[in-house]
């Protein structure tokens, strides 16, 4: 029918991309890294540079949720205003990280400070 | 062809079906989806906090004739101004050009039938009459004297007054905006009619998408910093407390980096109302329309990054100043090419004075003088002198007053004619337009003088020889709190016996203008398909000047009848 | 569009389930309403934002008070929940899957185990928040079983005290909230300070190297030497960044459970299909932002200090 010709192409794209082996696939994979998750924070990294563990934790957190995004929440299929929306929030997070700390971790230093 | 016809000020001879006439009880207003009456009943609600708002000021400058505290003790009187503050600004300034103006005029200007989410617009109404509800019931039982900026540790440990439920009401509030700038943002990418692309929109509805990104990322980060205060007041943490390792500067920071940007949710409606102002009044297409698109844009991504410039002496890092202080002055960019597009504009244009003119060449001189005295603030040196002076009190009213204000204003005589279908009296529009200009720089500039000289902002008394700078302003005051009521009076009484407005009483091209006044329901008879460009003046449109100048002629006859 | 005579004449042709008057066609509807969606999920990301670059500030100022109490979180219990949530996400992907075939019965049984994997976590929290309690972590005056049955030990803290204000205003409590001042050490319960002494010590034998930060010597310390009560001070501002995280998240949680019970209903009566699916599309994707919140919750708060722990440095 007529009417249901427009939006066919879309939800079509799901229908052929994302199958349940897939999806399970994907949980799979979330499953596991939360297990390296865990495993990794035991084990002391500190020997390669301070900070080294939760730099590894936040990597893989960070590709956990990029599978999360990307195939649960179907933004790999999405229209490319969605996927701006997604990378400009954690932009605009990484700048009230980033200018919030500039002032703390600058305080009392150099020219200026104690 | 379509653009001929819809040029002409066709005055309606039979009374059509329109959106005021599509329903007459409370119920139909109070459950409706239409766009236009939510609108209306925002512009209601925003109306009345404004002269609540508009009450504590008059206190504050009636408290500030005489050096003593004799008016106002001191702890009423920070109550006083706290009050106003977020009166003003957060049930005033931030919802008014885009909960009245946006609501109503978005969807006419883009050639759709209502916005994307008509449920949600009537939800944020809802929350916003919650919010300012609460605040109010606050405002009753005792009210609040922090100061608007809530700066802990003061509104966290040591102040007795209804911190919590004050702050309850704005972060109900905040939400409001949210949904408003989330409807906006949907509406703008997915309801443009065919033809009506990017370039071809208004700059208003620029200037509102610019807006809706802002409220949208920053709302939320007011809404957990209020929540932490009133968990710290609660519960007595500590996170803002010195004494157990908390820091009273992180709270500036969170509740700095939603009320910088706020500031330009206040400023960037006004910027694009102006722009149809500018454009149309001088009967030519905008000068540099992408560059003042880009600019709104611009404004709102840099303005997210300046917010330290609220908190040079608080104790925040001086290398963190630096930054924030060079930011500064480059977000000042956009703001200064808008203010020099408009100026083109405006050269070899074909000027009318109408009252909405009037106002918005007000808001070129008043908006140059407020952005320029923010320079001053944000450059490290001259601010340590400055900061909580009144030459900050003076450098927002201007930008915030008589920037947004004068703009709001302009916009509602402007949009006044499509939304009530009633002309008002120009003598008396341009009176107040006048009034109000006069006004507010008799007000406001010698608040930059006393800044410089020394008097403190936030307090009841002062040194004798500041008094009489504070008189002038007081005078000025009233002047303009005469030339703000005027308009409730004129416009009302336009409502029951002004002239009907044809369809297209200033004849011009936008899209807002080719359907009835008022429009109906759905908005437009037929669904428009947009074959022109944005401001597209020209006499191959069918745009007659000889008629507009026959018109001004006749206005020009009016105005010495009356 | 096709010309058929459905209910709206004055349009010309037939509606599309759910579809609503403002709209020209579905895929408009479509694409608005998840554009719409993304700008709310955009505002709760700046919403949580707020709580993460308080975290964020306090963890850089005074690590290894976080480590500690970190350190006395229940990983396996955190853990746990993190595994139970991704599963629930599966089964929410799952009914979105179903719901675009117009299979019912699948759409239901999944919204309903997707909720209960959602209820799982929030008993988890239960028994996690109520261990709190019964430890005396909770750093709110008046919120610990401990100190409230009287059994508090002798490393109770001391209060603060201040020279001005806070007593006076407390006593002169008419009107206002209620609000008598409360002390901000309140009650909070701790004993575990052979980490940080250790770490003290290191510092002390060698102090040029980075052991403690800045804010941590001048926090930890009285006169030179590791004052147990502020370095607890830190320990409660951790435990309480993690109870407002935490709660918040689950807040959003027990939302979402409410929205999985009307999504369930409307399944149940075979709303969805086809040519009708986006409201489960939506709400799958409140429900996989709520996952991937604690996605990043889980490491930042519990697994932070755990190295030492292992027999690390």
């Amino acid at each position: 029918m007529a009417e249901h010709g427009t939006h066919d192409m879309h939800e079509q794209h799901e229908h052929e991309h994302m199958t349940i082996p897939k999806y399970l696939l994907i949980f799979g994979i979330l499953f596991i890294g939360t297990i390296v998750t865990y495993l990794v924070a035991l084990t002391d990294l500190e020997w390669i540079f301070p900070g080294a563990n939760t730099l590894v934790a936040l990597a893989i957190a960070f590709f956990k949720m990029t599978c999360v995004m990307l195939f649960f929440m179907h933004v790999y299929w999405s229209p490319k205003l969605v996927k701006l929306s997604a990378i400009a929030s954690f932009f605009w997070l990484a700048i009230m990280f980033a200018y919030t700390m500039q002032d703390y971790l600058t305080r009392g230093t150099g020219v200026f400070g104690q | 062809m379509q653009t001929q016809e819809a040029i002409r000020p066709s005055i309606t001879d039979k009374p059509r079906q329109n959106y005021l006439t599509n329903g007459y009880t409370i119920k139909s207003w109070l459950l409706t989806k239409d766009h236009k009456r939510i609108a209306i009943m925002y512009l209601i609600s925003v109306s009345a906090f404004f002269m609540m708002g508009g009450l504590y000021a008059a206190a504050i400058r009636l408290e500030l004739l005489t050096p003593a505290s004799d008016l106002l003790e001191s702890g009423t009187y920070n109550k006083v101004f706290t009050q106003h503050g977020i009166l003003m600004i957060f049930f005033f300034l931030i919802p008014s050009i885009p909960a009245v103006l946006g609501n109503f005029l978005i969807p006419l200007m883009i050639g759709a039938k209502d916005l994307a989410l008509p449920r949600i617009n009537l939800l944020s109404l809802y929350i916003y009459w919650i919010g300012g509800g609460l605040v109010l019931f606050a405002l009753m039982q005792g009210g609040v004297d922090t100061g608007w900026t809530f700066y802990a540790p003061y509104s966290t440990t040591f102040s007795n007054t209804y911190v919590m439920l004050v702050g309850l009401g704005i972060f109900v509030n905040g939400f409001s905006s949210i949904l408003t700038g989330l409807n906006f943002i949907v509406t703008i990418h997915t309801m443009r009619a065919p033809g009506m692309t990017w370039f071809r929109l208004p700059l208003f509805v620029w200037a509102h998408y610019a807006t809706s990104l802002v409220m949208i990322l920053g709302t939320p980060v007011i809404a957990i910093t209020i929540l932490l205060l009133a968990l710290e007041r609660a519960g007595g943490i500590g996170i803002f407390d010195p004494a157990i390792g908390g820091d009273p500067i992180l709270f500036q920071h969170l509740f700095w980096f939603y009320s910088h940007p706020a500031v330009y949710i206040m400023i960037l409606p006004g910027m694009g109302v102006i722009s149809e102002l500018i454009s149309n009044f001088s009967r030519k297409k905008i000068f540099g329309y992408e560059f003042i698109a880009f600019s709104s844009i611009a404004i709102a991504v840099f303005g997210f990054l300046v917010w330290g410039h609220h908190m040079f002496v608080s104790g925040q890092s001086m290398y963190a100043g630096l930054v924030f202080s060079f930011l500064t002055m480059v977000v000042a960019v956009p703001s200064a090419i808008k203010m020099f597009n408009w100026a083109a504009t405006l050269y070899k244009g074909s000027i009318s004075f109408d009252t909405p003119m009037l106002y918005a060449i007000g808001f070129l001189g008043l908006f140059l003088i407020g952005g320029l005295t923010g320079l001053f603030l944000g450059a490290m040196g001259l601010t340590v002198h400055l900061t909580d002076t009144y030459f900050v009190v003076a450098h927002f009213h201007y930008v915030m007053v008589g920037g947004q204000v004068i703009a709001y204003l302009g916009g509602i005589h402007y949009w006044w004619p499509k939304m009530t279908g009633k002309m008002y009296s120009e003598f008396w529009g341009k009176i107040s337009a006048m009034l109000v200009f006069i006004g507010f720089n008799l007000t406001f500039f010698p608040q930059f003088i006393l800044g410089y000289i020394g008097m403190p902002r936030r307090y009841a008394s002062y040194p004798e020889e500041m008094q009489v700078l504070n008189i002038f302003s007081t005078a000025g005051a009233s002047v303009l709190g005469v030339g703000l009521v005027m308009p409730l009076i004129y416009l009302g009484k336009s409502l029951i016996n002004g002239k009907p407005a044809g369809d297209n009483p200033w004849m011009l091209p936008g899209l807002e203008w080719r359907t009835q006044s008022p429009p109906p329901t759905e908005n437009f008879d037929v669904m428009p398909v947009v074959t022109w460009e944005a401001y597209e003046f020209g006499e191959e449109n069918g745009l007659d000047l000889e008629a507009a100048r026959r018109r001004d002629r006749e206005m020009a006859s009016d105005f010495q009848k009356n | 569009m096709a010309t058929h005579v459905g209910e709206h004449n004055d349009h010309g042709h037939a509606h599309a389930p759910g579809l609503q008057h403002q709209f020209e066609d579905m895929k408009q509807q479509e694409e608005s309403v998840s554009i719409g969606m993304w700008m709310f999920l955009v505002q709760e990301i700046m919403f949580f934002g707020g709580l993460f670059t308080a975290y964020l500030v306090f963890r850089s100022k005074y690590p290894m008070a976080f480590a500690v109490g970190s350190n006395h979180l229940d990983a396996f219990w955190g853990g746990l929940n993190t595994l139970v949530l991704i599963v629930s996400s599966l089964t929410m992907a799952l009914t979105v899957y179903y719901a675009q075939k117009g299979n019912r019965n699948m759409q239901v049984i999944l919204i309903l185990l997707t909720m209960f994997f959602g209820a799982v976590f929030l008993g988890v929290k239960a028994i996690e928040y109520t261990d709190k309690w019964n430890h005396g972590t909770v750093p709110i005056t008046g919120l610990n079983k401990v100190v409230r049955e009287g059994h508090g030990d002798s490393h109770a803290s001391k209060p603060i005290e201040f020279s001005i204000g806070p007593k006076a205003y407390a006593a002169e409590a008419a009107g206002g909230e209620e609000h008598a001042y409360v002390n901000p050490r309140g009650e909070f319960q701790w004993n575990d300070y052979d980490l940080i002494e250790k770490k003290v010590a290191e510092q002390k034998a060698d102090p040029n190297a980075y052991i403690l930060t800045t804010d941590e010597k001048n926090g930890y310390f009285s006169y030179g030497e590791l004052d147990r009560d502020k370095f607890r001070d830190k320990v409660r501002i951790f435990y309480w960044i993690y109870f407002v995280m935490t709660g918040l998240h689950a807040l959003h949680m027990v939302v979402g459970l409410g929205l999985m019970t009307w999504l369930g209903w409307m399944a149940f009566r075979n709303t969805y299909s086809a040519e009708y699916y986006m409201p489960v599309e939506m709400s799958g994707l409140y429900w996989h932002f709520v996952d991937i919140v604690w996605i990043f919750l889980f490491p930042l708060l519990y697994l932070l200090g755990r190295h030492f722990i292992a027999g690390g440095h």
